[in-house]
């Protein structure tokens, strides 16, 4: 069993090796096949066809980040709302009391973020 | 049954052993919800009060519970025993404490959101309940976490001080890193037994570490004691805890010195005293049995706590913050308080509770007093302690009451808690353990007399007006010292009191699973 564990270990390792070895690998091939011939043109920064303008240095609002974690919450209570959904002939009344505090603890986040004002964009 | 059909299997377990918890849950979501709904101006210390008033019912259910036979409900993923009680108790007078010094002393300017601050000390003592009262790794786990986050917010809760923002950045980073380890150490002992239920644990890990994975065990131990020396501010995760109470308030920062540490204890002598309880290393040469824990592992945890004592108490020597030599002082605390379960006698829980109990007491007061004179003074400075006694003789009585029973002097109960664990220690004949707490509790009395002196024997630059006393720090003040006396002159009262009302012994019991009344 103890020989078990540790071939679980070496297939992690296996993986490690590999996928160093497959970039640089890949890289150092790349390298020594293509030729090098650098001009301005090709050493502008690809994005998607358009011709590349200003520093991508640029500040974002941080109302993103609050509407994102909003987002993921409504996101995680809708994964959990599913699988009680389907079960719920043999969970039970009691099943669901819990759905209904654990719902009601979210609206009482969504009611906090509606009264701080995260919900508004100015 | 008629309800079983109706309410599922869940309907039958003894809700009202978590009365505790429920009460603080429901006081948190309701003080949440009256923040929002009160008007801008109304001063937020109502909710401080509800709160408070909150966590005094809890204290009186946890008390009910005393002496009651283990029970425990959702396959032990909520335990009710005398450990927890105990805990919990302690918990609970300590945020209690935290309250009245923030009813006391809080400024609408310095913490602007008040409401926030109150309940945010409700979730964080939600949590360290649960880590006291839990004997399944995920539900530890997640209490660990509560406390934590709660406690990150709450350290930067002064929005607009730098050095708040920066000690929060700091804990934040330090408490995911060892929280990672902490897991990354769970992680072994789930893959090693296919549990994370602790009694399931201890009945296979004797197995697991008999049929080769000794090292693994070793390792987990490793991670996971580490990791969780974090919240207890030993070495090797001291680091944090100097700049992290000098940029906290000084409520938050006697809540991190007592709750969040005694909660760390909790967990660590909960995990592994159940887990490693059934691990027998036997000797391949001799064949003597011994245990991991009470015989091979004592040397690693000894060496934890002889580091952490020797350096909180010398680099307190050098601060002139009285909050940085508070927080080092805390890291020799956590090696003191980390003898018994290092020699691990029959006493070890008598010995950390009534330690526990000393320094639960001795700090709050410490914090109360500090948080006046830095209102007073402007500052944290120990300087800011001179002349005390002309201005406010009870404080410095007081104040050198607490000191003494940090410093370990006889009559206070400080004494007889560090006596408790260093007798313990030569029994066990670990003379070196007991050595460097003797020769460290030495040295501890230069930082702790250095501040009496300050009271006695210096003039304040700033004047002799006498400092003004809030009636909640009052309270506060005359309980802390009624019991630090009390506990020092009666010590044998408390052991008693403990050792008759609190059967220890049944946390390694298997509890009923479903509890019917």
């Amino acid at each position: 069993m103890a020989a078990l564990y540790a071939n679980n270990y070496l297939i992690v390792a296996i993986f490690l090796f590999l996928g160093i070895l497959l970039p640089v690998g890949a890289l150092t091939f790349g390298r020594l096949l293509r030729p090098h011939n650098p001009t301005t043109v090709k050493r502008e920064t690809y994005e998607s066809g358009l011709e590349p303008f200003g520093s991508s240095w640029v500040q974002f609002n941080v109302k993103y980040y609050i509407f994102a974690i909003m987002f993921v919450i409504f996101d995680v209570e809708t994964i959990f709302l599913y699988p009680w959904a389907v079960a719920y002939d043999q969970l039970g009344l009691f099943a669901l009391v819990e759905m209904l505090i654990f719902i009601a603890l979210l609206v009482i986040g969504l009611i906090y973020a509606w009264k701080k004002k995260v919900l508004e964009w100015n | 049954m008629n309800g079983d059909s109706k309410w599922g299997v869940l309907g039958q377990y003894d809700w009202s052993i978590m009365a505790p918890e429920l009460t603080i849950l429901v006081f948190a979501t309701l003080l949440s919800i009256i923040d929002l709904l009160l008007p801008k101006k109304t001063d937020r210390r109502i909710i401080g009060v509800l709160g408070l008033i909150g966590v005094i019912i809890s204290l009186i259910f946890t008390l009910s519970n005393t002496g009651t036979q283990p029970a425990s409900i959702l396959a032990d993923m909520y335990r009710l025993d005398s450990f927890a009680v105990a805990f919990k108790a302690i918990f609970l007078t300590g945020v209690a404490f935290a309250f009245l010094m923030s009813l006391g002393t809080l400024d609408k300017k310095d913490v602007h959101y008040q409401g926030e601050f109150y309940y945010l000390l409700l979730t964080a003592l939600l949590g360290a309940m649960f880590m006291a009262s839990s004997a399944d790794l995920i539900t530890l786990f997640i209490g660990l976490e509560l406390l934590s986050l709660s406690s990150f917010i709450l350290v930067g809760i002064r929005k607009k001080h730098i050095q708040s923002n920066e000690s929060a950045f700091k804990y934040v980073v330090i408490g995911s890193i060892s929280a990672a380890v902490t897991l990354y150490g769970m992680s072994f002992i789930y893959g090693l037994t296919g549990t994370t239920n602790l009694y399931l644990i201890a009945e296979r890990l004797g197995n697991v570490y008999q049929g080769g994975f000794s090292y693994i065990v070793y390792l987990a131990f490793f991670l996971m004691f580490v990791g969780l020396s974090f919240k207890i501010s030993a070495v090797p995760n001291q680091t944090w805890a100097p700049d992290v109470y000098q940029g906290a308030p000084t409520p938050v920062t006697a809540f991190l010195s007592v709750v969040s540490k005694a909660a760390g204890f909790a967990i660590i002598l909960r995990i592994f005293i159940i887990m490693l309880s059934n691990v027998i290393d036997i000797d391949p040469t001799t064949g003597e049995m011994k245990s991991l824990l009470v015989d091979n592992l004592g040397l690693y945890i000894g060496i934890v706590a002889a580091a952490s004592m020797i350096i909180g108490n010398t680099m307190a020597l050098r601060q002139v913050n009285m909050k940085r030599m508070m927080a080092y002082s805390g890291i020799a605390q956590a090696g003191y308080l980390l003898v018994p379960f290092a020699t691990f006698t029959v006493l070890l829980f008598e010995q950390t509770l009534f330690y526990l109990i000393a320094y639960l007491f001795a700090n709050m007061g410490i914090f109360a007093i500090m948080a006046l004179v830095s209102k007073d003074q402007g500052h944290d400075e120990i300087r800011g302690f001179a002349g005390l006694f002309q201005r406010a003789p009870l404080l410095a009585i007081s104040m050198t009451i607490f000191l003494l029973s940090l410093a370990g002097i006889p009559v206070t109960a400080g004494f007889f808690g560090k006596f408790y664990i260093f007798l313990s220690s030569v029994a066990r004949q670990n003379y070196w353990l007991a050595g460097i707490m003797m020769a460290t509790s030495v040295v501890s009395y230069v930082y702790y007399f250095g501040v009496m002196k300050q009271m006695f024997m210096r003039t304040n630059p700033n004047g002799v007006n006498k400092i003004k006393v809030p009636p909640c720090i009052g309270i506060a003040l005359v309980v802390a010292v009624v019991v630090t006396l009390f506990a020092g002159i009666f010590p044998s009262q408390v052991i008693d009191y403990l050792h008759n009302n609190f059967l220890f012994e049944n946390m390694m019991q298997v509890a009923e699973q479903v509890v019917m009344k």
